[in-house]
């Protein structure tokens, strides 16, 4: 146990002598294709709870095959399946980006987490009590304002305790990159356990990684939720 | 001059026609009140003013400006130009029966949002306006950081006066104020709407309170199935009124 932790310590936590890896490349798949889930998925749940059918339906569709199908699988898709495609070899572009294990694996992330976003905000908008919508209606706002400054901010808030527990799914779902060659924390762990056949300490240091990165993502969110969420409290009269 | 006036208006549910052509006018500082029973049309009449129901038709203008609208493909009118609904809005500001105050902002934030971001005033200009309307609805400097839930009622709804207020709007709407309200708290929000007719300001009241349409208003509208049955000052009106369908309603309700 000691052995592998001061032999392998560094690959664990971020480098092993080639690449990034370990917890700086598992936090990187996290971020990276949280981030971007995050931002795409704003417009998405606008468009998701809009009463016209061609805006909406799309959205539906989206979301239904990617919550629909295994993470899993998605990977094997985005890796394997596209770069064997002659359309994608053919155009210089494509050809680098799918060619990258790490963009293959992002780029599924990404849009896997952007479904399950996207409908988790579609929920919170449709959870806000409609007078505040039609106040804001009232007062004069132009759709941009209402969305921008009233609707948004309600959803986001109303979201965020659903949305910290679909960023630690995310955590545990990064497990599938090593598919894609990407040097994560059980990439780091397989390596360690071929090397050292120590299976239950290789194993078990990742499981305790995982768990304290999921600690103090539950940490965050907790102070988040103090901020944002103040207004839902019941308090004492 | 008249300050609103809203001419024929027609609104239509599926078959069920619910305003027959109502029209109402209402000169600077005239408290107007419009009383009837449930299902009377008087709640889609005062939202359709402000064009949260689109009317079939009918024509609403704002200090002699005509809101210029369109027929669209289920027979509704809709604004021609968004823009001038949206100005027309923030001169006809709302209160409504259920507060609709932004539960995710605090009190003040509540109140100075749509200054802010419709009117664009800057943040010390909508302060100092949110401040000085809190204080003429009655609440101190202790309650602007709360969120609405951690409010009674009665509070809730005198912020809700004063983010209409804060619009500085023309007219003010009020879709029965009171309604949501335990009976305690009915008096705080009356006597807050009690003031602000006194200073002159032009409102047209949706309510049931008949204490307030006969001591506050100067002009009582009594709907019944979508028409206006009977109108006038509030003194002939309830006390002698000539429809037999007011003398009902009347005589049901507590005076």
């Amino acid at each position: 146990m000691i052995d592998i932790i001061q032999n392998y310590w560094q690959a664990w936590l971020w480098n092993d002598g080639y690449h990034v890896s370990g917890v700086a490349m598992t936090l990187w798949l996290l971020i990276a294709s949280v981030a971007c889930g995050f931002c795409l998925s704003i417009p998405l749940a606008v468009a998701r709870v809009s009463s016209r059918r061609w805006i909406s339906g799309p959205v539906w569709f989206y979301t239904y095959v990617f919550r629909g199908t295994p993470l899993y699988i998605q990977l094997l898709i985005f890796y394997s399946g596209v770069y064997s495609l002659h359309v994608v070899r053919s155009v210089d572009l494509l050809e680098h980006f799918f060619r990258e294990g790490l963009n293959c694996t992002i780029l599924a992330f990404a849009l896997n987490t952007c479904a399950y976003t996207t409908e988790i905000f579609a929920g919170a908008i449709r959870a806000i009590p409609y007078g505040e919508i039609e106040a804001a209606r009232a007062l004069g706002m132009s759709p941009w304002v209402k969305y921008t400054r009233i609707i948004i901010p309600a959803m986001l808030r109303r979201a965020l305790p659903y949305y910290s527990n679909e960023v630690i799914l995310m955590l545990h779902a990064t497990t599938v990159a090593f598919t894609a060659t990407v040097p994560d924390i059980l990439k780091v762990a397989r390596d360690v356990n071929a090397a050292t056949y120590a299976s239950f300490e290789a194993f078990g240091i990742a499981a305790v990684l995982y768990a304290c990165i999921a600690f103090a993502l539950v940490g965050l969110f907790r102070l988040c939720e103090n901020r944002w969420l103040a207004f839902l409290r019941p308090m004492g009269h | 001059m008249y300050k609103l006036t809203v001419n024929g208006l027609h609104k239509k549910y599926g078959q069920h026609e619910v305003l027959k052509g109502v029209s109402l006018k209402a000169k600077a500082g005239d408290v107007i009140s419009i009383i009837g029973s449930s299902g009377s049309g008087k709640s889609t009449f005062l939202r359709c003013i402000n064009f949260l129901e689109q009317p079939c038709a009918g024509e609403i203008s704002l200090n002699g400006e005509l809101l210029q609208t369109v027929l669209d493909k289920k027979g509704s009118q809709r604004a021609r130009d968004p823009k001038q609904l949206q100005k027309m809005r923030t001169e006809l500001s709302m209160v409504f029966q259920h507060f609709n105050l932004w539960s995710h902002m605090t009190v003040l934030e509540n109140i100075m949002e749509a200054p802010m971001h419709v009117l664009g005033l800057s943040r010390a200009e909508a302060l100092q306006r949110a401040r000085k309307y809190l204080a003429k609805v009655g609440l101190n400097e202790q309650q602007e950081n709360k969120y609405p839930a951690h409010l009674s009622g009665g509070q809730q709804q005198r912020v809700a006066i004063a983010r209409a207020l804060a619009m500085e709007p023309e007219v003010m709407l009020f879709d029965e104020p009171t309604s949501a309200l335990d009976p305690e708290l009915v008096g705080e929000v009356l006597r807050v709407m009690q003031a602000l007719a006194e200073e002159g300001r032009t409102m047209v009241v949706v309510t049931h309170e008949m204490g307030f349409a006969r001591n506050v208003s100067n002009h009582v509208i009594f709907l019944h199935q979508g028409r206006i049955e009977e109108e006038g000052h509030p003194a002939q009106v309830l006390s002698q009124p000539k429809s037999e369908r007011l003398q009902q309603f009347l005589s049901g309700s507590l005076k």
